[in-house]
């Protein structure tokens, strides 16, 4: 199987996505993040034209922007405000997380030949692939983190599945409805970061498995 | 598409009030003045919703194309009628609950937040607004989305600890279960493509006139991943965890707008969905789920209802047994009887709402334990309770009891009858906790420290509001069922 540009930048986004599963250290996640949402905006860029889509050189533009600089740069912001280095722990241990991650990885696979049947191109089965493993990682980081932040990164890579899958498989939304996603991630990001800092405020710490007082 | 000068100034004038209210909200340093005028602003808002889209609601038009991605019809329309009422009604209370607040403590940190409440509603509304305009899947996501947004800070309104956790709760719950409504969006754009649309589209009307030629097992994809996501927001049942959290940490006339308005949005949007599937041939499997998960939430809630310790959680489960009604009437693919249930139920749980915040703020406690002996502390308000009580579980005079009857008709109609045995016996379940729960509040002794404060003001709006749902279950045309189509 000879991979093209396209497919490298799906799987080296669905691979920098699993790394993040690795690290409790929030610096470092960032990191990834900005360099795995960089790989997205890449692929969006060569899709642009590779369809000859005006519009979705913009996205990869505004991508780009936001998800690789400023919100990354944002939530660095946050973290060192709040003087918060790594996740406490975990529900799941970080190596247990990356191996079900590289798992989800090939459930992922077995998943988008089941539906190869609608997709009949490789591109577009290796895309699929690689934003279900995004997605998974996402919810995997989600449970595998304690602290805010931690659930705002995994809440953030979910979305970026999403994002990969509608790229891949639909070549891109109309450029309206990019757009719109884009500033209600930014918005939703900075909303949480606010949130955080309260969270902190009130609490001292911002594990929110620990907020408990009104559960039954 | 160019947007004609008249729609464009019917729109103008819409959209004008919330906005002025909102950055004069921000703007303006006296509370008490910006607390009369956006209730009042609020009145004029639905009648200006009601004049301008009046030959909407009478079917002398079919509806009204703004753009592409806008389109007002007859069920929308009344959605926004509704909306705005239920805004209204709860922010008159408000205007009396939160003067009250105010002589209670010292005024200046209490400001900003009275501050951010009035332009956080103002921003709600407009976002609830377009909800119910939308024409374009995207549109209706974005719009859901920014309601969880504009309203987080009401919940956030007491800045307690216990407020914060539901507001935190409410954030990643609902922006997660969204995220899932987009994943579903992007399927059903998907379906568009690999159906005979070429281009792919996400504009609703062009979605169900076409959709036989929607490629069905994305379709049917997209359909679930939606309901879920936009069933996180409503509140149906496996997904329910946040709102009554929420519903019992925000201030009373937010819990009111959040199970009075947003609930409804929430289902609006299911409810557009549910459209685009029942024009293809494929949708009777569809609407089984539809079904099944309503009663699954109706009985749920019912459980949950049984044993509850918080005064305001108690109605918010209330609140998601009543979804799960909505559930099933949107189930039965009847607009009518969706709207039914939502307008009777809305009005009758903003009432209950505000009553519960007055009951609350002057026990000084959420807790069922804590509060007792109302009808000798209050009388006024023990009446009210208990009719607000028989209204929402559904006993005859009250709107509630027409429209739970009328989608039990028709269930017994299709000879569901397994359906209706679930639904029955949840309805009665949850009739007897509540009539339980209620009347521990209501009898007893009457506590010492309660401080009945402005009794007539305080009982104007729910006393408004059961009668119109007395009036609702009375009056009921018989062209309504022909009314919304």
């Amino acid at each position: 199987m000879i991979l093209d540009t396209f497919s490298i930048l799906a799987i080296s986004s669905a691979v920098l996505a699993i790394l993040m599963l690795g690290t409790m250290y929030l610096r470092a996640n960032l990191n990834f993040y900005a360099l795995h949402t960089l790989a997205i905006a890449m692929e969006t860029a060569w899709m642009a034209q590779k369809i000859h889509d005006e519009h979705l050189y913009w996205v990869a533009f505004f991508i780009a922007l936001l998800k690789v600089v400023i919100i990354p740069r944002y939530l660095a912001w946050v973290i060192r405000n709040i003087d918060v280095e790594s996740d406490s722990g975990s529900f799941i241990p970080a190596p247990v997380a990356m191996l079900t991650g590289i798992g989800m990885l090939g459930a992922s696979y077995l998943l988008s030949v089941q539906l190869s049947s609608l997709w009949g191109d490789i591109d577009s089965r290796i895309g699929a692939m690689a934003a279900m493993s995004v997605f998974f990682t996402g919810v995997l980081l989600m449970l595998s983190r304690k602290i805010a932040i931690g659930q705002i990164i995994g809440f953030l890579v979910l979305e970026n599945g999403i994002y990969l899958f509608a790229l891949t498989q639909t070549h891109g939304m109309p450029l309206i409805i990019e757009m719109g996603l884009l500033l209600e991630v930014l918005v939703v990001v900075m909303i949480f970061g606010l949130v955080v800092f309260r969270i902190k405020k009130s609490f001292e710490h911002i594990d929110v498995s620990r907020l408990t007082n009104l559960r039954e | 598409m160019a947007v004609s000068a008249d729609i464009f100034l019917d729109l103008v004038s819409i959209v004008s009030l919330p906005v002025i209210l909102a950055i004069f909200s921000y703007v303006n340093p006296i509370i008490a003045f910006t607390r009369k005028i956006t209730a009042a602003a609020y009145w004029v808002e639905a009648l200006i919703i009601g004049c301008i889209f009046w030959p909407i609601l009478m079917g002398q038009t079919q509806g009204l194309v703004i753009n592409e991605n806008f389109r007002i019809d007859r069920l929308a329309v009344c959605f926004l009628l509704l909306t705005a009422f239920v805004f209204a009604a709860a922010l008159t209370h408000a205007d009396f609950l939160f003067g009250q607040e105010e002589t209670d403590e010292h005024g200046t940190l209490k400001s900003v937040r009275l501050k951010t409440f009035y332009l956080c509603i103002n921003l709600f509304f407009l976002s609830m607004c377009s909800i119910f305009v939308s024409n374009n899947l995207g549109c209706l996501w974005m719009s859901i989305e920014a309601t969880t947004l504009s309203s987080a800070p009401l919940v956030y309104f007491e800045r307690t600890k216990n407020a914060l956790e539901a507001t935190w709760k409410y954030l990643i719950v609902c922006s997660v279960g969204i995220a899932l409504a987009l994943l579903g969006t992007v399927f059903i754009f998907a379906a568009s493509q690999h159906g005979h649309l070429e281009q792919g589209t996400l504009i609703i009307t062009d979605l169900i006139s076409q959709a036989d030629k929607l490629d069905y097992p994305l379709m049917r994809f997209g359909f679930i991943l939606c309901l879920l996501g936009y069933g996180t927001k409503a509140g149906i049942f496996p997904l329910h965890s946040w709102l009554p959290d929420a519903h019992s940490e925000a201030p009373a006339p937010a819990s009111a707008i959040l199970s009075g308005a947003l609930l409804n949005g929430a289902l609006f949007g299911i409810w557009r969905i549910t459209q685009i599937i029942m024009g293809s041939h494929f949708h009777n499997q569809i609407m089984q789920i539809l079904l099944g998960m309503g009663a699954i939430t109706v009985l749920a809630a019912a459980l949950f209802l049984i044993r509850q310790h918080g005064f305001k959680r108690m109605w918010a489960y209330s609140s998601i047994e009543n979804v799960g009604i909505m559930l099933v009437a949107i189930g039965l693919g009847s607009a009518a009887l969706f709207f039914l249930q939502a307008i009777n139920h809305s009005i009758v749980k903003v009432a209950l709402f505000l009553l519960s915040g007055n009951i609350v703020h002057a026990g000084g406690s959420k807790k069922l334990y804590n509060l007792h002996g109302i009808l000798k502390s209050c009388p006024a308000w023990g009446c009210l309770l208990t009719l607000g009580l028989f209204a929402i579980t559904g006993a005859p005079p009250f709107g509630t009891f027409l429209s739970k009857i009328s989608i039990l008709a028709v269930l017994a109609d299709r000879g569901s009858w397994i359906l209706i045995g679930i639904l029955l016996f949840a309805t009665s379940l949850a009739f007897m906790s509540l009539s339980v729960h209620v009347g521990r509040v209501l009898f007893g002794g009457a506590k010492t420290d309660f401080q009945a404060f402005k009794v007539f003001q305080t009982s104007v709006v729910p006393i408004i509001l059961l009668c119109c749902s007395v009036i609702l279950g009375l009056v009921i045309f018989p062209s309504y069922w022909s009314f919304i189509k």
